[in-house]
């Protein structure tokens, strides 16, 4: 459902995604994780097709290099790095907007909403309040709410995590693992090494702008590579 | 008593006609980030359209010519930003600013070549005639009426387009998180055009009351014109629709008062007006109702 070819990538002068190859297959939950500055972000900005690769090819849905506009509409949800909710508009204007960014249309985000409800109860609580004044926790939720809300096929999300009570992170590991377990694809890009390879199937480790490690997630948690780059 | 009240209601038509152009100078700067220069002239296009729809067409009638020249000048708004504007959209602040300031020179010498005999004044037409009402010995024109209900209902209407309508929410989304809005499906451009159609067409409607108002239209006066938009939007806060019309007032009556009770006042209007922007420049960069200070270019 996503795929890099050998995709590169430079701001300005400066390389940054060098010859990066990366493949989530349908129905995958594939964990991207890497130390700050590793280019994960830049990977989810190229995938989404903010960032044009300099060379490769770029993937989503079947689609080859897609315009970001058009990304959502493949049947992708999207959870970008600080989450993003547009602070001045509402909870509920936010969830419409992610509503229409999959669907296309308005109809049926009422029982969108209701879905949502049962994932995320609270969120429901909330409609009317400016996204800007929700609690860290709060727009965590609110940001995932968002791009699940038109029941997209693939997720890709950028540290979703970051700054969530650990209670919060085990809360919303076990969405995306039952979203996972629902059928939908998932790209999750971490540096909550941890638990991402414990709900993951498949894990890409990315280091100063390279895969320097790509294997199953049970044989990454044991991986020195890992260990180095986290601990040392 | 009646000078009083005479007052009142010379601010409140000055303020509505401000408020017509402030409007549009803050919602195009909310959407682009961009302080466009020339929307005064744009909007002062509008007298000239129309009587130049009515020299193309004198079967058409005024009214056809008004309608038309609001809607033509939208259209212009657009076509500016198509081949212009959009082009600095992420340059640096005072390449934007060159660009839309030489962009206002471009429109108005424009206006002078093309327009028959461009380079002097022409009379235009009272939009309403006739008195109203008298109160309180002042008398109130049809004109300063409609001018003023003109403005109460645009401004109606905007917030309704703003915070009501599906365009509105992705107008705001767009100018909250330009790139959050593309992940979320929204084409920016189709919205810059929507704002630059909006904007420009309120600013026409600013523009055939000021011709009304004073009686003539003139190749320059956008010049102006814009600037106490420009200011009046500044006062308010920049990027804020209430702020703008607070601005607006805030300018009309401070212009209006000095016209009052300063002797030879009237020549004094606009050194009053434009000290008022230096000293709330000044003292609350971000406006009186904004929280975005004026970016520095
Ligand atoms: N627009 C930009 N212009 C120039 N350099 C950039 C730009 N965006 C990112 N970089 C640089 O590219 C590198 C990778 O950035 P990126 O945001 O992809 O890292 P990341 O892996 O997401 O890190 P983190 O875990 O801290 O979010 C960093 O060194 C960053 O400074
Ligand atoms: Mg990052």
């Amino acid at each position: 459902m996503i795929e890099l070819e050998a995709v590169s990538t430079r701001y300005g002068a400066v390389p940054m995604l060098r010859e990066v190859t990366l493949r989530v297959g349908a129905g995958e939950l594939v964990c991207l994780l890497g130390p700050n500055g590793a280019g994960k972000t830049t990977l989810f900005k190229t995938v989404a097709g903010l960032i044009r690769p300099t060379s490769g090819t770029v993937r989503v849905a079947g689609s080859p290099d897609a315009r970001t506009e058009r990304i959502a509409a493949l049947g992708v949800g999207l959870v970008p790095e600080n989450r993003r909710l547009f602070p001045g508009l509402t909870v509920a204007q936010n969830l419409c907007l992610g509503y229409e960014a999959v669907r296309r249309e308005r109809v049926g985000f009422d029982q969108g909403l209701e879905d949502i409800g049962r994932l995320f109860p609270r969120v429901l609580e909330r409609l009317d309040q400016m996204a800007g004044t929700l609690s860290g926790g709060e727009q965590a939720m609110v940001a995932l709410a968002r791009a699940l809300i038109g029941r997209p096929t693939v997720l890709v999300m950028d540290e979703p995590s970051l700054g969530l009570a650990p209670k919060l992170i085990r809360e919303y590991f076990r969405i995306v693992e039952e979203l996972h377990a629902r059928g939908s694809t998932v790209l999750l890009i971490e540096q909550n090494a941890g638990m991402a390879l414990r709900i993951a199937q498949r894990g890409y480790v990315l280091s100063r702008g390279s895969v320097v490690a790509d294997d199953a997630a049970e044989a990454l948690r044991k991986s020195s590579v890992v260990r180095n780059l986290y601990f040392s | 008593m009646e000078q009083v009240v005479q007052q009142l209601i010379n601010w409140l038509a000055l303020g509505a006609i401000t408020a017509l152009l402030a409007v549009g100078f803050s919602l195009l700067f909310g959407v682009l980030n961009v302080i466009h220069f020339s929307h005064g002239d744009v909007a002062l296009t509008a007298p000239f359209v129309a009587m130049g729809v009515l020299i193309a067409l004198p079967a058409a009638g005024f009214g056809v010519a008004i309608i038309a020249a609001i809607v033509l000048v939208g259209f212009m708004g657009v076509i500016l930003d198509w081949v212009s504007i959009r082009r600095f959209r992420s340059a640096p602040p005072m390449m934007a600013l060159v660009a839309t300031v030489a962009l206002g020179i471009v429109l108005r010498e424009l206006i002078r070549l093309l327009y028959p005999n461009g380079s002097n004044p022409h009379s235009f037409p009272r939009l309403f005639e006739g008195t109203a009402f008298t109160i309180a010995g002042a008398t109130v024109s049809w004109l300063v009426v409609a001018m003023i209900g003109c403005s109460v209902l645009t401004m109606f209407a905007l917030t309704l387009i703003l915070y009501r309508s599906p365009l509105g929410m992705r107008i705001r989304a767009v100018s909250q998180d330009l790139e959050m809005a593309r992940l979320a499906g929204i084409d920016p451009n189709g919205i810059f055009q929507a704002t630059f159609f909006i904007a420009s067409a309120t600013g026409a409607v600013g523009g055939l009351f000021t011709a009304s108002y004073v009686g003539l239209m003139r190749f320059d006066m956008g010049i102006i014109a814009g600037l106490l938009g420009f200011s009046a939007a500044v006062i308010g806060g920049l990027g804020n629709m209430t702020g703008a019309i607070v601005g607006s007032l805030v300018l009309a009556g401070l212009e209006t008062l000095a016209q009052a009770i300063l002797p030879d006042g009237a020549a004094y209007r606009l050194v009053v007006a434009f000290t008022l922007v230096l000293v709330v420049l000044v003292f609350r960069p971000a406006g009186l109702l904004g929280r975005v200070p004026v970016p520095k270019v």
